[in-house]
């Protein structure tokens, strides 16, 4: 970009020339200084993460990750190479990436579909009792997840008895559980967008001729894009990264997300580092490109929602 | 039938607030009619619930002769423009056009060519592919305007279609908004809080206060005729002057102040129940513009002269506003005043003060007692009381 | 008007208005929020409940017990170390994270480069908590300076005050300074060693040490150890290690015993001054020369033996209180296992992101026109900051500090990805317990359906608190 609306003249030292002086100013110098050791000891750990899964896996118990720095020859491909050799054999990290993208994609999407629902039913629906049902999804959004696992446990049990699919131990009982608490959230963010929508703009889309479910297509919908893009992101990232719901529905089962697949394996006897620290990168990476993507939108939900 | 008819309708809200009281109105095939008042008189609700944005509390709202209270918005057939345009921001202007047609399963060929035919009716063929964000005030306008007329409604709503654009626009748009009525002579209902748009434009208008009607008549016959001292006082600019008065017990002439008027015979016998009120007291009106300002020395002819301390001369090119104080007391409705000026003010407000319309080459001096031809037959009488017209 | 009137016969066609309008009509989009209200119903509303009954009954969920699993909440020591540990979280994390957030926030817009900053701060908010704590616990790793970064720096930082000596002893192996004396030597003061016997100039010394790795003595390049020459004026000997397989002789250096090179020592007069200082060369041989007459000793010197930096264990549970002698409760109440700062630490590199973007944000939506009233009447920078910039950013700060207390309540997966097996225990959370307690070894039902009732408990003020804001804010 170029600025333009600045004239040149200005930024000219003055007769003297002192004022060019007072432009220089060592505190600002040691500010960037402060700020870029800040910006480097805070990537650090990324940066640890990433060259111990580019070393050899038997350099790991020898030396620190930084001596790749002085010897550039320890960097290697092997363990990514071993990694895709494996492919998606059962068990293996690739499965668990596919698990959790199994999980985390309904679950997100689901969400986001039953936010907009309920969203636009409180904010444009002429039901009694919006403002309270409103509260009460606010009041629901720091209830723990520690709180339900038991009983959801013992209700996917009886659920299991009542219908013959018992959704314990299985994909789809964690998505559900996910669901369920992700819609506070999803429909505090999406409720607090749709009420910056003109009610104007949906007042003249009923008069247009608009049913509720055109209305909610072809208005609110693509008027709620950005709302949307912040949810559907904060959503994947939170399904993505959960350790305790799959931990306590698909633990013990073959399913295993790679959370749940990193923490078996630095649980496990004799720790395969080079598992670790493959898996540890992939599992970050795909937050990563969604972040980076979708940069905006995931700060603009949190500023919406900082309560989670 | 008529293609709008309101009966005894009513709007009050779970809080308690009536804010339409026993509305009745009768809008005729291609006519125009103004609903006008202040803020807050209740204009809007009855426009809203005629397109069926609110519920009607009780009455009858038939359009033609189907009675309508209970359908939604969409199955009424109204078309409606709002304040705000409330154009559909992520659609181009061809699509909030056509987006009536297509909710409505028109194909998509036959939608073009009307959106095309509204386009060419408002100047909008070359914005077709715009955003509404691209648009000027004006064009913006049009579009909202387009979007009403593609659909060929049974009825045609319109709120404060122009209150957001700024005055030159809107003078220009007054007259295209009539044109575009006009050529598609559906029954509209216009609100609008400006009297000019009211005068101008309405075919009738309907003057509304506190949720009540207070007179539906012509541009017309409502200034020459208002019905009560609301409506006097809030047709007409600058408004017209009203004063308390008392009627002499032979009904001849009327104290105003210290002065005193004659009344003509002419006067008693085009308002016969005005002697009911000899020797009582009443309200006098007399409009700013049926007050020219006349030479001490010229004789008073059948006229009567009215004088006044000259307190400020407001020069418009055209006309002088000449701002005086008589020994009266002046009345004044105190929603007209808010409205007109954000003023508080009293039921009453004590200090004698008038307007008058002057012809431009008459030299008037601030401080100095002027005197203003008055002629009798131009003179307003109400009842203090209920307020009404003496008639 | 008249004429707009419509003539009475044509009443008759007009359609009655319905006495009542369908209920649907206003209750249509009612049936939007039916999926939601099922779902929540059901995982979220119902489980509360259900969570308090299973709190009031026994292990298999049969009888009912009263309090009586609250009253074991509240006595065992692991559960005690459980709150505890909550308390240490709540009341340190929440400060330090508000606190960086908002230097960073502040600090940022001062910077040219600041959206780069900020996106290197954010980042680690997107990855899995398992992810950072295993490059965490990588990073702290226990006692191996020579892989976990944290200790590898504070070697480096430690070498350069004080550096290890070319004999360590590794005091974690039990080795004592006072061990490695064998023939004509003993412990002296402050981890030194004296000659035993007394020498005079023109003596010969002769000191024998074990405990000496043979690796250490080819590193330094050691040779056969021989007695030196005696001369006048002069003090001299041989310091060697005095181990041979094949001889039992410990008084002189046998054939195969290598002198022990570059061994620091000192000639001590009887008073204990040091005169003079010299070292070994590589056949463990030394003299003073210019000796007074008298008698004196001759000092190993402390720094051949300092073992330099040993490690810190980071990811242990030592207490950062004193808490020895204490009863076992006290000792679950107040101490501070180490783990405990060191997971801080990583949650503080997780959470500063988003202290910082929504401090950002409260910062960039103060009124400019306010802080440059501020400054035309004359305040410095940071009198504006304190007085002007500090209040009205106060209500931000407190929404991140109850943000951040609601989150460290129920802190789970740091703990339970960090904490190595042998100190989870002393980092113990109660969201770690409900899990442990619920659905590993021996499911305790009751007891962590109670541990779940208090920690639901104690978010309610936040709840509360978050309700209370939103009604303020008019909605």
């Amino acid at each position: 970009m170029i600025d333009t609306s600045v004239p040149v003249q200005q930024n000219l030292p003055r007769a003297g020339g002192h004022r060019f002086l007072a432009t220089i100013k060592p505190p600002r110098v040691a500010l960037n200084v402060l700020l870029l050791v800040v910006a480097l000891l805070w990537l650090m750990p990324t940066i640890t993460l990433a060259i111990i899964s580019l070393r050899p896996e038997s350099l790991y118990q020898v030396s620190g990750w930084w001596k790749i720095l002085t010897a550039p020859s320890q960097f290697t491909f092997s363990n990514y190479s071993q990694l895709f050799s494996q492919g998606l054999a059962a068990g293996g990290l690739l499965d668990s990436l596919v698990t959790s993208l199994e999980i985390t994609v309904p679950a997100t999407l689901l969400v986001t579909l039953l936010s907009s629902l309920a969203a636009y039913s409180i904010v444009f629906g002429r039901w009694r009792g919006r403002t309270a049902v409103f509260l009460g999804v606010v009041g629901l959004m720091v209830v723990p997840v520690q709180v339900a696992l038991l009983p959801v446990v013992q209700l996917y049990r009886a659920f299991g008895s009542l219908t013959g699919f018992n959704p314990y131990g299985t994909i789809e009982g964690v998505v559900i559980f996910h669901v369920a608490f992700g819609l506070p959230f999803g429909i505090f963010l999406m409720r607090n967008f749709y009420v910056g929508i003109p009610l104007d703009l949906v007042e003249a889309a009923r008069i247009d001729g608009a049913g509720e479910v055109k209305l909610f297509r072809r208005l609110i919908v693509p008027l709620g894009m950005p709302a949307v893009a912040s949810l559907l992101i904060f959503q994947f990232i939170w399904v993505w990264n959960d350790l305790l719901v799959a931990l306590v529905f698909l633990g013990g089962y073959p399913h295993t997300p790679l959370t749940l697949f990193l923490y078996g394996q630095t649980r496990a006897l004799g720790e395969n580092y080079w598992i670790i620290s493959t898996g540890g990168m992939i599992s970050i990476i795909v937050p990563l490109i969604v972040f980076f993507s979708f940069q905006r939108y995931f700060v603009r939900g949190m500023l919406a929602g900082a309560v989670k | 039938m008529a293609p709008i008819s309101l009966e005894q309708v009513n709007k009050s809200y779970p809080n308690g607030f009536h804010a339409v009281h026993d509305f009745a109105l009768d809008v005729a095939e291609g006519e125009l009619m103004v609903l006008v008042g202040p803020s807050g008189c209740g204009k809007t609700t009855v426009l809203r619930m005629v397109a069926g944005l609110e519920d009607i509390t009780s009455g009858t709202l038939t359009f033609g002769n189907r009675v309508v209270n209970d359908l939604s918005p969409r199955e009424r057939d109204v078309a409606m423009v709002f304040q705000s345009y409330a154009l559909y921001p992520h659609m181009t202007v061809a699509e909030n056009i056509g987006f009536s047609l297509s909710l409505h399963k028109m194909p998509k060929a036959e939608i073009a060519a009307k959106v095309n035919e509204a386009a060419v009716i408002l100047g909008l063929s070359e914005w077709l592919d715009r955003k509404p964000a691209q648009l000027s005030g004006g064009q913006r306008q049009r579009v909202a305007m387009g979007r009403a007329i593609v659909r060929e409604p049974s009825v045609f709503l319109m709120d404060e279609p122009l209150s957001n654009l700024d005055a030159k626009l809107r003078v220009q748009m007054r007259a295209e908004v009539s044109r575009i009525q006009r050529r598609i002579g559906v029954a509209t209902m216009y609100v609008t809080h400006d009297q000019v748009e009211a005068m101008t434009m309405g075919d009738r208008v309907a003057v509304m206060r506190t949720g009540r009607l207070q007179q539906v008549a012509p541009p017309q016959v409502l200034y020459d005729r208002p019905d009560n001292v609301f409506v006097a006082a809030f047709i007409g600019s600058p408004a017209m002057n009203l004063y308390r008065a008392e009627l002499a017990e032979d009904a001849q002439t009327v104290r105003l102040g210290s002065q005193t008027l004659r009344i003509t015979d002419e006067v008693r016998h085009s308002r016969p129940a005005l002697v009911a009120y000899a020797g009582k007291r009443l309200v006098v009106g007399f409009r700013p513009e049926d007050l020219p300002a006349v030479d001490a020395e010229m004789p008073a002819a059948d006229s009567q002269d009215l004088e006044g301390d000259v307190t400020l001369v407001e020069a418009l090119g055209s006309d002088l506003l000449v701002h005086f104080t008589i020994d009266a007391a002046r009345v004044q409705p105190e929603d007209v005043q808010e409205d007109a000026a954000g003023l508080e003010s009293g039921e009453l407000v004590v200090a004698g003060e008038g307007i008058a319309r002057v012809d431009p080459r008459v030299e008037i001096q601030v401080g100095k007692r002027t005197r203003f031809r008055l002629s009798p037959s131009r003179l307003h009488f109400f009842d203090l009381e209920s307020e009404s017209a003496i008639w | 008007m008249a004429i707009l009137e419509a003539p009475s016969d044509q009443l008759a066609d007009v359609v009655p208005a319905p006495r009542h309008r369908p209920w649907w009509r206003h209750t249509s989009s009612l049936l939007f929020l039916v999926p939601a209200t099922i779902w929540l119903l059901a995982i979220v509303i119902y489980p509360v409940f259900a969570t308090i009954r299973y709190s009031l009954f026994d292990e298999t969920a049969s009888h009912f017990v009263g309090l009586s699993n609250f009253k074991t909440l509240f006595t065992s020591d692991d559960l005690l170390v459980a709150f505890r540990n909550n308390i240490i979280w709540v009341v340190i994390f929440p400060f330090f994270v508000t606190f960086f957030g908002l230097v960073f926030a502040v600090l940022t817009e001062r910077i040219g480069w600041a959206t780069v900053f900020k996106t290197i701060i954010v980042m680690p908010i997107v990855f899995s908590t398992t992810a950072s704590a295993l490059v965490w616990a990588e990073i702290f790793t226990n006692s191996q300076p020579q892989i976990g970064a944290v200790n590898a720096f504070l070697e480096t930082v430690s070498d350069w005050f004080n550096p290890p000596g070319l004999y360590p002893i590794s005091s974690s192996a039990g080795q004592t300074v006072a061990g490695l004396a064998s023939y004509g030597l003993h412990p002296g003061a402050s981890n030194t060693l004296l000659s035993s016997s007394t020498v005079h100039p023109g003596g010969v010394v002769r000191l024998g040490m074990v405990g000496i790795v043979p690796t250490t003595l080819q590193t330094l390049g050691a040779e056969q150890a021989h007695l030196p020459n005696a001369a006048s004026g002069v003090v001299s000997g041989v310091v060697w290690r005095d181990f041979s397989p094949t001889s039992s002789n410990l008084t002189t250096p046998q054939a195969g015993e290598d002198g022990l090179p570059d061994m620091r020592l000192a000639l001590v007069s009887s008073a204990g001054a040091q005169l003079a200082s010299t070292s070994t060369d590589a056949h463990g041989t030394f003299q003073f020369t210019g000796v007074q007459p008298g008698t004196y000793h001759v000092e190993v010197a402390a720094s051949n033996f300092g073992s330099g930096f040993a490690g810190v264990n980071w990811l242990g549970s030592q207490s950062l209180t004193p808490t020895g002698g204490a009863g076992q409760t006290a000792q679950a109440l107040f101490s501070v296992p180490l783990i405990d700062m060191s997971m801080i630490i990583a949650y503080l590199w997780i959470w500063a992101g988003f202290a910082m973007v929504i401090l950002a944000a409260g910062l960039a939506s103060i009124d400019r026109a306010v802080l440059e009233a501020t400054r035309i009447d004359g305040a410095t920078e940071l009198q504006t900051f304190r007085r002007v910039t500090m209040p009205l950013l106060a209500p931000v700060l407190t929404v991140v500090f109850v943000t951040m207390v609601i989150n460290v309540l129920k802190i789970f997966d740091i703990v339970i990805n960090m904490a190595p097996g042998s100190s989870q225990q002393q980092a113990n959370t109660l969201a770690l317990s409900i899990y442990n307690d619920g659905f590993t070894s021996g499911i305790h039902t009751g007891l962590a359906s109670a541990i779940a009732v208090v920690l639901f408990v104690l978010v309610v003020p936040a709840m509360l608190w978050n309700l209370k804001k939103l009604k303020a804010s008019g909605y």
